[in-house]
């Protein structure tokens, strides 16, 4: 669901930059690009299930 | 470069975007294969990544335009370097079909990164970039790139929100949430 609130937050960003004001849209994108980096963050500490795991001979 | 090039520019920059993103949305819809999490993210900063070409469109370039491309760039091109390493071991069939012998997150990683290298170019070029942030009248080209770049975006969310529902999306998606049936 956060996929999807992004991709809307997104489309927001984009109506403002063609259409509201040109500072709004700075603000927003500035938002919109942190909420992205933090869903990315968070989806960094989730447990990798990795292809090879368990497979790793040392 | 005067202001109508690098209007052109621009547009044909939302032009790739756009390509890029009905790629990813053939590919789920012939292949049936549903986009993962950090597929999804990728998405999520190309229609990012549009979003400084479309301010250059609508208000003239500017190098704090091309910055937020810049930015964006930067975050798709981690995003999709970590989809690459978390399939980097020999033998692993990676994720989803590939592509003329790449997978979709290997392309969008040379996609951001060409991104990088192209709006550095436009910037080295550009001795002359108005400060005037004032809207003009803009063609039916770079226009259609913009309706473009917003109509694909908005489908991206409906198909997200299919694919999803109101739960956090599935590590490996197979089925559409809100339909309950395999693509």
């Amino acid at each position: 669901m956060e996929f999807a609130v992004l991709f809307l937050c997104v489309l927001v960003v984009m109506a403002v930059s063609w259409w509201g004001s040109h500072r709004l849209a700075l603000a927003l994108f500035s938002i919109v690009l942190v909420a992205s980096v933090a869903t990315y963050l968070h989806h960094a500490t989730d447990t990798l299930n990795l292809s090879f795991k368990g497979n790793l001979s040392f | 470069m005067n202001r109508s090039i690098g209007v052109t520019l621009n547009a044909l920059g939302l032009y790739g975007i756009a390509l890029v993103l009905v790629a990813a949305f053939a590919g789920q819809i012939v292949l049936g294969e549903l986009p993962c999490p950090l597929c999804l993210l990728q998405r999520v900063l190309f229609a990012i990544l549009a979003i400084g070409p479309i301010l250059n469109i609508r208000f003239g370039p500017n190098p704090g335009h091309y910055a937020l491309s810049l930015l964006a760039a930067m975050v798709g091109a981690t995003v999709s370097a970590r989809q690459i390493l978390l399939h980097i071991m020999p033998r692993d069939p990676g994720y989803g079909s590939a592509l003329l012998g790449y997978h979709y997150y290997t392309w969008a990683f040379i996609a951001f990164a060409a991104a990088i290298v192209l709006i550095a170019i436009v910037l080295l070029f550009d001795d002359r970039l108005p400060d005037n942030k004032v809207a003009r009248p803009i063609g039916l080209f770079a226009s259609g790139a913009v309706w473009l770049v917003i109509a694909l975006t908005a489908i991206n969310a409906a198909s997200t929100l299919l694919e999803c529902g109101f739960r956090a999306c599935p590590d490996n998606p197979t089925f559409y949430e809100l339909l309950k049936r395999t693509p």
